[in-house]
């Protein structure tokens, strides 16, 4: 397909140029372009038909991973391959470089932005998922030259719905601070190498002073109702050691609790058992990560 | 209409481009670049637009060619030099990676960035860069062993032993 007419095109060169390129335009007339790796595809099948695009490519400011004290910030315009290529994100943020890292293919990894991404919040993405297992908070700028601080349990509404509002920009997703002894990690299964999920689980595990789980938290890709936390199954594996049985009754919990859908990928049922496969491979991981961390 | 500046295989093109023209069409329809294939109806998953943004591999009808104004472009018909075909075209002649063709150029501009940042891949390695380029001839044995073949003798010819 082909995009419908679009009238202009802006190149911003700073947050509030870009943020004021919007103001010029109705809601929903002029969008935002970051790496384009999902947009381009809404705006070639004209489910999207902006008037305007207002092309990011220059806000330097959002790119790159910085940590700053205990805590790290990655610029809404940070790419697929930064992320899959830095190997300080470790520990408690190992499931970002594990689903980066598969992201697509090489070409989408060049040009897609983790920003596109989670404010896209397409249901079979994966960084939706990772950033709302490993509680990231999702930093936002209005026109009106406010700015705000979203709880990703706060920010991924449904399907492609977010709380950030038209007239907003993502400016980076931030952990303020990581936790100690904590470790994470992401799967996911689709149809071909690299697909786009049917199903991806993220699990994230933060260890006490004994070995056991003091913490989880775990998040899915790919189900109808979009990314989501599964509740029953952190609370079955806090306590417990990280051993087999009990991650396996932990993702039995999950698979029971969550609503699962049949499509031409996949019915139901065999959703709820990659669940339970890839969630027991990654709950696994997080666990070993956290004893290294 | 936008006036872009782009430099495609080392020459500088401005050019008036609809807001809307994808990359793709602009190498192809207004350079007359048609080494640049459209195998997907633009559905970004073939791989055969893939061209070089600044020296990385992208697909080029994932782009607006507004977007690369003011970029460098590297396309099928960049890669060989005034010395001839590159290591990696070589390979592919040399070892059959190909039989319609039609993937080749992608698959070409895919993996010539590939080997600039894995001189010495496994044959892994190769085929999980390779997901991004679909072939529907070949099975992707004798692309493999292309590549395979090509990071060799660029391995070898860096080094300064004759291949």
């Amino acid at each position: 397909m082909f995009p419908s007419p679009i009238e202009d095109y802006l190149r911003p060169s700073t947050v509030a140029e870009a943020l004021a390129a919007l103001e010029r335009y109705e809601e929903g007339e002029a969008v935002f372009l970051a790496g384009g790796q999902s947009a381009m595809q809404a705006i070639k099948s004209r489910m999207l038909r902006p008037r305007c695009i207002v092309d990011l490519q220059d806000l330097g400011e959002l790119r790159g991973i910085t940590r700053a004290g205990e805590g790290l910030r990655i610029g809404a315009l940070t790419r697929y391959v930064e992320i899959a290529n830095d190997p300080s994100l470790d520990g408690a943020l190992a499931a970002l470089r594990d689903a980066a890292s598969h992201v697509g293919d090489r070409q989408v990894r060049n040009r897609g932005t983790i920003g596109g991404s989670v404010c896209w919040n397409y249901v079979a993405s994966c960084m939706p998922a990772v950033v709302l297992a490993l509680g990231g908070t999702l930093a936002l700028a209005g026109a009106d030259g406010s700015s705000r601080e979203v709880a990703a349990d706060d920010f991924f509404l449904g399907p492609l719905e977010t709380a950030r509002r038209e007239d907003e920009i993502l400016l980076d997703v931030r952990w303020s601070r990581l936790a100690a002894q904590s470790g994470s990690a992401y799967r996911k299964w689709g149809l071909v190498r690299d697909a786009l999920p049917v199903v991806g689980v993220c699990v994230l595990v933060t260890l006490n002073g004994d070995g056991n789980c003091a913490a989880a938290r775990v998040a899915l890709s790919g189900l109808a109702g979009g990314c989501q936390r599964a509740p029953a199954g952190e609370a079955a594996l806090t306590g417990t050691a990280g051993d087999a049985a009990s991650i396996a009754a932990a993702m039995d919990a999950i698979a029971d609790s969550v609503e699962t859908h049949s499509d031409q990928s996949a019915d139901a049922d065999y959703r709820r058992q990659l669940i339970r496969s890839l969630g027991a491979a990654v709950t696994r991981t997080a666990f070993e990560r956290a004893r290294a961390a | 209409m936008k006036t872009i500046t782009v430099t495609v295989n080392g020459t500088d093109y401005e050019e008036s481009v609809p807001e809307r023209m994808l990359l793709v069409d602009f190498l192809r329809e207004k350079l007359a670049l048609t080494g640049t294939h459209v195998g997907c109806t633009y559905e970004g998953v073939c791989g055969a637009c893939t061209v070089h943004l600044d020296g990385e591999a992208v697909k080029s009808c994932l782009m607006l060619a507004v977007q690369a104004d003011g970029h460098a472009v590297t396309t099928v018909e960049g890669l060989a030099g005034a010395d001839g075909l590159t290591p990696l075209q070589r390979a592919f002649s040399n070892h059959h990676g190909l039989q319609c063709g039609f993937c080749t150029p992608g698959i070409l501009m895919n993996m010539s960035d590939f080997l600039a940042r894995h001189p010495d891949p496994s044959d892994e390695e190769i085929r999980e860069g390779l997901v991004g380029n679909l072939c529907r001839c070949t099975g992707y044995v004798h692309i493999v062993r292309a590549v395979r073949e090509a990071a060799r003798e660029m391995r070898e010819g860096a080094s300064g032993v004759s291949a």
